[in-house]
């Protein structure tokens, strides 16, 4: 009975057991993986990293087409061709555990249309950052000397961006994306906070320098220190966290306008980021800033009448961003926007410009002026723009990325579409084409510039 | 046909029990939650750590592209470690360590504070937890996570599956279903080997229930007081010709300050 009952267990035991799984079809898919050499060794100590440096070479070439715009532009017209070959580099040193530097530069070999071949115009220097940064404990942290800060979280047009205005260089696309990464800082001094749930931010930037006037590229090793500190400013920012809400608050002064702004992101389910920007002001509006930034500077006649009428008295304005990102398709990411600019054109100011600009081509320079200066503050010059942009990266092979953005004017649906292909030739080597073109109706913001659509081609070397 | 361990125990030992003429105490079989956790500790140091991921990616067995990355997890707020207690979740702070183009990015994962800095542009980015799915070995995959966190476990039985060395593994094949807005995935099939614990094999599925990733985790070595996989070989399950191999070494326990996980560190991070 004994022995029956042990077989009897045993044959259990045995049937009990989970039997074999099935030949599982996946590990055929695990191909032989050949050796590949493994990760570089880690630093024998973090201030080992010091100095380190992020250099590239790059060469972009670019072509591009003009049309006879509506109204006439003053001289220089822009240029057909351009190619510029420079060398960029962001280094930072150790020199004492609490004490760092930062160099951010990029030195251009500029060869354009209408230029020759060797000028005072043919070297330039970008320096876009140089400070020093103390830090006395821990996740604080003083710092001084040009310091690129920008501030915001919609892509197309950042309200709270306070430091953005005359920063911009010459650059290898369009895309809003891109701008960011080649601008000028601005001198100041800076302390920020860290704790563990936010941070806070105070700034002084001097007004050192009579402002320089409107440029359309940079010139020669300038630093452009005129451009970025030609008046004071104060800027406090505090940013926390609430659940899924990020936000930033940020106030800023300067003489003659001030804000206060607020930003905020937070998901919406596993796949959508919605953010807005918002900031109001006291200040004049775009064509009175204009007109007064022109006779500052003594491009525009002292006490001229503006070129178009309009509201030139400062009053409170909102600037707003507001929009959300998609991620669609595994890899397709969407982002679409709203921008206000309160201050900018009119559809009333526009046909103004335009009528002026045929009767009275006289007035063309002050009617471009004021999109000039516009551009160069980087700000819209319409008030209602909409913004979508497409980022498709491995988009039919791994190393192929695509993608497309499109600033649209909505009051007469005008815009600027940029679509642009970025081929990793390599670990060390990127390919960069972006075809733009300036769409709309001769008289449309868009329309009516004189570059109708370039071509650039960019040719990276990281170090 | 697969038969409950469980009921099979409690057979086999009533019947020798009886044929020994007395009785003995049977173990119960953990729960899903138990095994989950279990495999959650021998995945991951439950501490705060860095450690080195290389990432190579293969299509059709050639070796395409490979990025280096340094991550680094903060566990939460140690609390006591009861049954009872919650289990806990880690942050994660990854740098591109390598190829060139991409070194010093920052991507920071706080639960649904997700962010992506370029030093480029000093720019950051919020990014959702789909984004984190962009990539062949996505974010997503490389993260520190503790699954017990984020999905409810079920058992649906167990098997001998064959491992990524092709060598037979007796484990428990369990259903995770997204728990929380931090998971990652709508739900996974997981194997998680009896005996030791050791995730064997994991499938990921999206909301619709298709296939997404298929994942081995093996070279098992001793790290940071416990065995561990150290490579995780992840296949494409839309394009099978793609597998990504994600290496793991170089880890070291290290304390990592609560300040490191808000966007406004991202352009001040430096590895102490």
């Amino acid at each position: 009975m004994t022995l029956a009952l042990m077989a009897l267990a045993l044959l259990t035991a045995a049937d009990v057991a989970a039997a074999p799984g099935s030949e599982d079809g996946d590990l055929a898919l695990i191909p032989e993986l050949p050796n590949v050499p493994g990760p570089s060794p880690p630093p024998a100590s973090p201030t080992s990293r010091f100095p380190q440096a992020r250099l590239y070479l790059e060469d972009a070439f670019t072509l591009a087409a003009r049309r006879e715009p509506l109204v006439p532009l003053p001289p220089p017209l822009p240029y057909r061709w351009q190619n510029r070959l420079s060398i960029d580099a962001q280094v930072e040193g150790l020199p004492r555990p609490s004490l760092k530097l930062v160099l951010s530069d990029r030195f251009d070999v500029v060869a354009q249309e209408d230029v020759a071949l060797w000028s005072h115009s043919t070297p330039r220097n970008e320096l876009r950052e140089a400070y020093a940064a103390w830090q006395p404990r821990p996740r604080l942290y003083f710092e001084a000397g040009r310091i690129n800060v920008r501030n915001g979280v919609a892509l197309g047009f950042n309200p709270i961006d306070v430091f953005r205005p005359r920063t911009l260089v010459g650059q290898a696309s369009l895309d809003p994306s891109v701008l960011s990464r080649n601008r000028l800082g601005t001198l100041m001094v800076r302390g920020q906070a860290i704790g563990d749930r936010g941070a806070i931010t105070l700034a002084w930037a001097p007004g050192l320098f009579q402002p320089s006037p409107l440029t359309r590229d940079a010139i020669g090793v300038d630093p452009r220190l005129d451009a970025t500190n030609a008046t004071n400013r104060l800027f406090a920012s505090v940013s926390a966290n609430l659940s899924d809400v990020s936000g930033q608050a940020v106030a800023y002064h300067e003489p003659g306008r001030s804000k206060a702004g607020l930003a905020l992101t937070r998901p919406l389910g596993q796949s959508v980021i919605a953010y807005a920007e918002v900031a109001l002001g006291h200040e004049a509006s775009l064509l009175a800033r204009a007109l007064d930034f022109g006779q500052q500077t003594k491009t525009l006649p002292a006490g001229a009448a503006p070129p178009i009428p309009g509201d030139l008295s400062p009053a409170w304005r909102t600037d707003a961003a507001a929009g959300a990102s998609w991620t669609v398709a595994r890899t397709l990411t969407v982002n679409l926007e709203y921008h206000f600019h309160q201050g900018a054109l009119t559809a009333t100011d526009w046909d103004r410009w335009f009528d002026t600009g045929r009767a009275e081509p006289a007035l063309g320079p002050q009617l471009w002026y004021v999109r000039a200066y516009a551009a160069d503050q980087l700000e819209p010059a319409s008030q209602h723009n909409a913004f979508v942009r497409l980022a498709w990266p491995d988009i039919g092979r791994d190393e192929l990325e695509l993608d497309c953005f499109a600033f649209v004017n909505l009051r007469d649906g005008s815009a600027l579409t940029q679509v642009t292909a970025i081929y990793q030739v390599s670990d060390r080597w990127t390919f960069t084409l972006a075809a733009s073109i300036n769409a709309g109706s001769a008289q449309s913001e868009r329309g009516s510039l004189p570059q109708v659509a370039s071509v650039i081609g960019a040719l990276v070397l990281y170090l | 046909m697969f038969i409950p361990r469980a009921r099979g125990l409690v057979a086999g030992a009533v019947i020798a029990g009886l044929a020994q003429g007395g009785t003995r105490a049977v173990a119960a079989p953990p729960s899903a939650r138990t095994i989950v956790e279990a495999a959650d500790r021998a995945r991951n140091p439950q501490q705060s750590f860095r450690t080195t991921l290389t990432l190579v990616t293969y299509r059709g067995g050639q070796a395409r592209d490979r990025v280096v990355l340094a991550v680094h997890a903060k566990i939460e707020d140690p609390l006591p470690v009861t049954p009872s207690s919650p289990p806990r979740q880690f942050k994660n702070l990854v740098r591109y360590v390598d190829p060139p183009r991409d070194a010093g990015k920052l991507v920071l994962l706080d639960a649904t504070r997700m962010w992506f800095y370029d030093p480029a542009s000093k720019t950051s980015v919020r990014i959702s937890a789909q984004q984190r799915l962009v990539g062949q070995a996505s974010d997503g995959d490389v993260l520190t996570v503790n699954l017990a966190h984020d999905y409810t476990p079920t058992v649906l039985g167990e098997e001998t599956i064959k491992d990524a060395d092709h060598q037979d593994r007796r484990t428990w094949h369990l259903n995770l279903v997204a728990a929380t807005p931090e998971a990652v995935y709508a739900h996974l099939d997981y194997w998680v080997e009896q005996d030791t614990f050791r995730a064997i094999k994991a499938k990921f599925h999206s909301d619709s229930g298709r296939l997404l990733k298929i994942a081995y985790y093996r070279k098992f070595a001793e790290v940071l007081g416990a065995t561990r996989p150290t490579e995780t070989v992840i296949i494409d399950a839309v394009d099978a010709s793609l597998v990504t191999t994600v290496d793991a070494s170089d880890y070291r326990a290290q304390e990592l300050p609560d300040a490191w996980f808000q966007r406004d560190y991202l352009p001040r991070f430096e590895e102490e």
